[in-house]
């Protein structure tokens, strides 16, 4: 397509576009080598053809249809269209002698399709019949969306079977369609019209609230070269049932569609969907009858009762989008830059839902058509498209961006989607319709059957007593050198468990043990099941006090210790000391049943009361016997044992070894903490099986001892497993690496993934279930949730605990009755997980891992896969952190990669995820801090400096001023005296409430100046204590961002209106260790001359800034006009000897680009300041004298509205006369860099480049940013571009 | 039967659930709720009571009374 703009029009009768296809130019200009905007079809028509004419009717058809003869360009004011006849340019081309005619059509068809077309040159429609047969042809439409849209097509289509069948019938040819320039004709009067500001009035204060927008995939929104397709057409079934439901409600049944998949979507988002609607924006036009682009799309947000019946929220919906139609002739481009919704994360709506009514297939005499669609335009997200009605059959069409979803995905849903909208029909409510499909739970329930395995209904003592008898003599427990073979285990347990027998010890009975490691602690654990009793671990690290709550609950009989540790327990505790131990005897009669307690391990509970969770001996043989066959253990294996015995994890180091005959090795004590010590213990003793958890694994292959290591089997648990770390891992040590998951409550782990080094798995799944257990993923109302949906993981199946020692609420609380499977039962995780398309598990964080930032539910363990799914960083927490503001903030901790850099890392992060997830700080570190056990120590993670501790406003006026604050930026809670008021959210115009509101209290007015220099509360107050009354915010010399005189100032230059206060946002975001000031035009204050040229301007601004800072250097800088005076001051500077500093321009053009356009006249001068305002001009037409703008101003919410009337007059004084200048103006070269970050965003009208300063400058140095022209001091703005200012500021 | 112009009110009435009071021969018939999906099925209705006219013709004009006057009466009189 011609962007360019060098196409000659003058011979041409061009005219503007209309609004609706100047959003598509735009779309097209951005990514001009994008095919998506052919629409296209196909016509299959069976049965006997009469070809010439079928070639007149589409010449016909061509000839009155003037859309398909548009053509169009960029002109010097935009781009221009006009029509160019190009009749009969349609082929016929013959296929039969083809091996595969319809392949080859088809093949043609796309090629067509799929090329970028030059619409400057080429008509923007093109038609061919391909001739596959004697009765078999097809009919290829195609024409680029900027002529014309579905409904025009669907006229178009239409017409040519007309004119065929009236050919045929030699009946009189149907009445030409309506002159396009109808089109231009509604477009004209719209643009003019009261209605069009209206209807963007209330569609800014519909949106207001607007949710979030996304669609099922997270990613950055923006159409691809192509889309992926499924479609099928709806059962007969559910179409009754549509229309019957539409029926009897009296809705119409497009809504009720639209209505359901929005309900359907809403799943995939939180509960709620913000979709767009296609309007055809013909009803009631004049151009209802004429083929062309006039369509819209509208926002809906979707947010289904589930519990009420369908009609309860689907009539409401089906209301608003009535009244949204009364106002969809409002673009919604438009809408989407009113609102500030800009890059492929910020939008307007997330998946399209277009019933389409009218789109069947025509009517050609004698003939059979099927109608195939083959593109209908951009498909940013997902596309879902009804075409047909009730009567003649609806096919339903799922496109798909390829970026965001893969043909499984969308596969899925085209599945899927039918069997939600059946069901949701059949139930007349959502509540009872599982988000998944029946076909995707029967697979999921296949995949619990698969998981069965016969297990032996057995005990670990009865297991273990098989193997002592099997190999007596081998060794079965090694500690430094000391050994015990299976008889000496056997001999030493059994005389221990026949005391312990004595002491009351016996099924369901508790025996605790606190054992440094050593050879006692097998032995000792081993006694107890023997004894028939369950054992209880107590690490002797922990506090006494935590020791004596566990001692409490469980009561045990008997405690097993050391002298050493003795003095952890309570005087009267009945302890058995190894010292004390007997040394002869024998085990006691009878074993415990495998419904008996195995152990009780503690858990940390969410109150901090420590949790036993009991375990049973079935449950443990279960998971012990799945191990050893998985891994296939045997005698040969030497495993290590050094994990603390209070981890679960510890109880397979222990006992898979006596089970398989393999030996077991006790790490020294400490040493799984220190890698050094495990590596040599791992060569010492040629250890082939062992454990870590995924953070110690990380410190283990950060050091140099674990190179070049080689075992059998490593396994992690315990904590996510990344990809890096299994990348690590592979690099430096020879063995199998295997992911296990599961919580204490389902007997140690109930999942399985081999991180094999091919394995590419991002993130790394938890994997498939163990033997005879069930891992499913349910939504919030238990039911199952399909493929790639998040949901919360429950657990079922033998290994599941009993439950909480004592604890019988609690137990019934997380072991809970499975829905689906009466008798069973199954355990609430507490963790999120989504299921992949081979059923593996991902796991995707706590489920009370979850925070909500306003008022959005976010999962951190989403934001923190994000971050590790960069690369730049190996691992990741992310937390949500109150600063003093009181408001919370995410921060994300990062292990930096090579590569890391914060800034790139979030513009990373920023690509996939929504704004609102993007951490406000990161902080970087050698390492995640750990807690005894090896887990994360989220209390130990450092706060950002951002987050600097606030105290509480104490003065009188700080008290006054954190209640103001409160009200006007409507806080929970009233800010710390560190709250700074535009941090906490404040804007110019609340600054300008908050001046009113300070004036009301005191009646003392602070001036408006003072709150932008001292918007930190506690600072404010000690102004306003001072009696201090600063500038109104008009002087020339405005500190936006206080700082020590070292590193040197930045100046930031107004734009054309005169005024520096649109640079807070990014004063703020560069504060903190230097002064940023704005300088402001002195011609504010109606006093002052005006001068006389730009050097005189730019020459009284080095005097300002030389009074405040004598020597340089003086960075400068500044948007829009003031980027050509930063220019100008850096040049003047040069010719001084002075150093300027950097010298930036945010998206400023050199004044050469306006001269030759003529001087604005003051109204247009004037509507300038509409847009400095933060107006759209074009959207104001009507304002057209200096009352009408002032007075509109003063009406609306804004601080220059606001602003006493000889201010307002300054700035109309400054904006005439900056234009005015600015045309008058010749650069001088500066020889330096003129850095410059481009609005990358805008500038498609006109072409303005940086490159137009190479005049002017010895380098330009570009950024690109994704944003408009009219954004570049926006929040947004400056907190992407603040961080690169200030590299370039440190480097000069 | 003969299309009336009351008959006409009557049937887009019922079509967006009003009273055939509300609408006035000069109200914008979308504003009031009629969507071109119910347009269409009121043409074929009328189409089946003798009318000959495009779907797309109503659709060209806004109210009841353009559609009397503009699509109903001339093919009326043309008969």
């Amino acid at each position: 397509m011609n962007i360019a703009g060098d196409f000659d029009l003058s011979a041409k009768d061009t005219h503007a576009l209309t609004e609706a296809q100047e959003g598509l130019w735009y779309a097209q200009a951005l990514d001009p080598a994008n095919p998506i905007l052919n629409t296209g079809q196909y016509l299959e028509l069976t049965g006997p053809l009469d070809l010439p004419a079928l070639e007149l009717a589409l010449r016909r058809t061509i000839a009155e249809s003037q859309c398909l003869q548009l053509r169009f360009a960029q002109g010097p004011d935009g781009p221009r269209q006009w029509q160019e006849p190009d009749l009969a340019r349609v082929a016929t081309i013959d296929l039969r002698d083809h091996p595969d005619p319809q392949a080859e059509a088809l093949a043609r068809m796309r090629a067509d399709s799929d090329r970028p077309l030059d619409l400057a040159h080429e008509p923007a429609a093109a038609f061919a019949i391909f001739v596959l047969g004697p009765d078999r042809h097809f009919l290829y439409e195609r024409v680029h969306h900027l002529a014309i849209d579905g409904y025009g097509m669907v006229l178009v289509t239409n017409r040519i079977g007309e004119h065929y069948s009236a050919i045929l019938r030699g009946a009189p040819a149907p009445a030409p369609f309506p002159p396009l320039s109808r089109a231009d004709d509604e477009d004209a009067a719209y643009r003019a019209s009261d209605r069009r500001t209206q209807d963007g009035e209330w569609w800014r204060a519909r949106l207001a609230d607007l949710p979030e927008a996304t669609g099922p995939a997270q990613g950055r929104a923006v159409s691809a070269h192509r889309f992926l397709r499924e479609s099928r057409w709806l059962d007969a079934s559910l179409i009754a049932a549509l229309g019957d439901f539409s029926d009897t409600h009296r809705l119409g049944w497009p809504d009720v569609l639209t209505g359901l998949v929005g309900a359907y979507l809403a799943r995939f988002s939180g509960g709620q969907a913000v979709i767009g609607v296609p309007f055809m924006a013909r009803m009631g036009r004049k151009i209802a009858r004429v083929p062309c682009m006039a369509m819209n799309v509208l926002p809906q947000a979707v947010r289904p009762d589930e519990d009420a019946a369908l009609q309860d929220w689907l009539a409401p919906l089906a209301a608003e989008m009535r009244e949204a139609r009364k106002h969809g002739l409002y673009r919604s481009e438009y809408l989407r830059r009113d609102l500030g919704l800009i890059g492929g994360t910020r939008r307007l709506y997330g998946p399209l839902v277009n019933v389409q009514p009218f789109d069947r297939p025509p009517h050609f005499e004698g003939l059979q058509v099927g109608l195939h669609i083959l593109g209908a335009g951009a498909v940013d997200d997902l596309t879902v498209t009804f075409r047909g009605d009730p009567q003649s059959g609806i096919l339903f069409e799922v496109d798909a961006n390829p970026d965001l979803y893969s043909p499984a995905d969308v596969a899925g849903h085209c599945a899927r989607l039918p069997e939600f909208l059946a069901a949701a029909l059949r139930h007349g409510a959502l509540a009872p319709v599982p988000t998944a499909s029946p076909a995707e739970i029967a697979a999921q329930d296949a995949r619990r059957d698969a998981a069965r395995h016969p297990v032996p209904d057995t005990t670990l003592v009865e297991l273990i007593a098989a193997q002592i008898a099997a190999t007596p003599d081998a060794p079965a427990v090694r500690f430094g050198d000391e050994v015990l073979s299976f008889a000496d285990l056997d001999r030493r347990s059994a005389t221990l468990a026949g005391r312990l027998a004595a002491m009351g010890a016996g099924p369901g009975r508790i025996v605790a043990v606190a054992l440094e490691r050593s050879a006692h602690l097998p032995v000792a654990l081993l006694a107890v099941l023997r004894a028939g009793a369950g054992y209880l671990p107590l690490d002797p690290d922990h506090p006494p006090e935590r020791i004596a709550r566990i001692m409490a609950q469980a009561r045990p009989v008997a405690v097993l210790t050391s002298d050493d540790l003795a003095g952890l327990f309570a005087p009267d505790a009945p302890l058995l000391r190894v010292a004390d131990w007997p040394q002869s005897g024998t085990a006691p009669t009878g074993c415990p049943a495998p419904g008996d307690m195995a152990y009780v391990i503690f858990t940390s509970g969410s109150t901090g009361e420590p949790k036993g969770v009991v375990i049973e001996h079935r449950a443990i043989v279960n998971r012990l016997l799945w191990m050893a066959d998985h891994y296939a253990v045997t005698p040969a294996d030497r495993i290590l044992q050094k994990t603390p015995a209070t981890f679960d994890v510890s109880v397979w180091e222990f006992f898979l070894p006596m089970i398989a005959g393999a030996e077991l090795v006790m790490a020294a004590p400490g040493a799984h903490r220190d890698p050094v010590a495990l590596a040599q213990a791992i060569r010492r003793h040629g250890i082939t099986v062992m454990h870590f958890v995924p953070s110690m694994l990380s410190a283990f292959l950060a050091s140099s001892a674990s190179q070049g290591l080689a075992l059998r089997c490593v396994f992690c648990s315990g904590e996510e497993l990344t990809p890096d770390q299994r990348d690590r891992f592979h690099s430096r040590i020879r063995a199998e690496l295997h992911n296990l998951y599961g919580p204490t409550e389902a007997a140690v782990d109930v999942s399985w993934w081999p991180a094999t080094p091919q394995d590419r798995s991002n993130p790394l799944p938890i994997g498939f279930p163990v033997w005879n257990t069930e891992l499913c993923v349910l939504d919030d109302r238990m039911r199952p949730v399909p493929a790639g949906l998040a949901g919360n993981l429950y657990l079922g199946g033998v290994q599941l605990a009993r439950g909480y020692l004592g604890r019988d609420d609690l137990t019934a609380e997380r072991f809970i009755a499975d829905p689906r499977h009466p008798g069973e039962r199954l355990y609430a995780a507490g963790d999120l997980a989504r299921l992949r398309d081979d059923g593996a598990v991902v796991y995707l964080g706590r489920s009370d891992h979850q925070v909500k930032l306003r008022g959005l539910r976010i999962e951190l363990g989403e934001i923190e896969a994000a971050i590790t799914q960069t690369g730049l960083a190996r691992e990741a927490v992310v937390i949500a952190r109150k600063d003093n503001g009181g408001e919370a903030r995410l921060v994300a901790y990062v292990v930096p990669a090579p590569g890391y850099d914060p800034d790139r890392l979030a513009l990373e992060i920023g690509a996939v995820l929504p704004a609102y997830m993007v951490p406000a700080a990161q902080v970087a570190l050698e390492a995640l801090p750990v807690t005894s056990n090896g887990k994360l120590d989220r209390k130990a993670l450092p706060a950002p400096h951002f987050a600097a501790t606030g105290r509480d406003a104490e003065t009188p006026t700080e008290r006054m001023l954190a209640r103001l604050y409160a009200e006007i930026l409507h806080l929970p809670t009233p800010p710390s005296a560190e709250g700074d008021f535009f941090a906490l959210g404040g804007d110019s115009l609340s600054a300008v409430r908050l001046v009113q509101r300070i004036a009301e209290e005191t009646g003392q007015d602070p001036g408006l100046g003072t709150v932008f220099e001292h918007p930190v509360l506690s600072l404010l107050a000690a102004m306003l204590d001072r009696g201090g009354q600063g500038g109104d915010g008009l002087g020339p010399l405005l500190l936006l961002a206080d700082g020590a005189e070292e590193p040197a100032p930045l100046f930031l230059i107004h734009p054309a209106g005169g005024l520096g206060w649109g640079y807070r946002h990014l004063a703020r975001e560069l504060g903190g260790t230097r002064k940023v000031w704005a300088l402001q035009h002195p011609g504010l204050d109606p006093e002052n001359a005006l001068p006389g040229g730009l050097d005189a301007l730019a020459r009284d601004y080095i005097a300002r800034i030389r009074a405040v800072r004598p020597d340089g250097p003086w960075h400068l800088a500044g948007w829009s006009v003031g980027g050509i005076v930063a220019q100008i001051m850096a040049a003047i500077l040069q010719d001084m000897g002075l150093p300027a500093g950097a010298v930036i321009a945010l998206d400023s053009y050199p004044a050469d680009v306006w001269r030759a356009e003529p001087e604005p006249d003051p109204v247009e001068a004037l509507r300038a300041l509409l847009a400095i305002a933060g107006y759209d001009p074009d959207a104001h037409r009507d304002l057209d004298s200096r009352a009408a703008v002032v007075a509109f101003l003063r009406q609306g919410d804004t601080a220059l509205g606001a602003l006493p009337e000889r201010a307002l007059d300054g700035v109309v004084r400054v904006v005439t006369d900056t234009n005015r200048l600015v045309r008058h103006h010749h650069h001088r070269r500066y020889d330096g860099t003129l850095i410059h970050f481009r609005a990358a965003l805008d500038h498609k009208e006109r072409r303005l480049v940086p490159e137009m300063w190479a005049d002017y400058a010895r380098k330009i140095q570009v950024i690109d940013t994704p944003f408009m022209h009219s954004g570049m001091s926006s929040p947004e703005a400056s907190r992407l571009i603040a961080p690169h200012i200030l590299r370039l500021l440190d480097g000069t | 039967m003969t299309l009336t112009l009351e008959r006409m009110r009557a049937d887009i009435a019922q079509a967006i659930d009003l009273d055939p009071s509300e609408i006035g021969d000069s109200d914008n018939l979308a504003d009031l709720g009629l969507d071109s999906l119910r347009l269409m099925r009121l043409v074929m209705e009328w189409e089946g009571a003798g009318l000959k006219a495009d779907f797309g013709l109503f659709a060209e004009y806004a109210t009841l009374g353009e559609w009397w006057a503009q699509v109903v009466r001339p093919e009326g009189s043309a008969a």
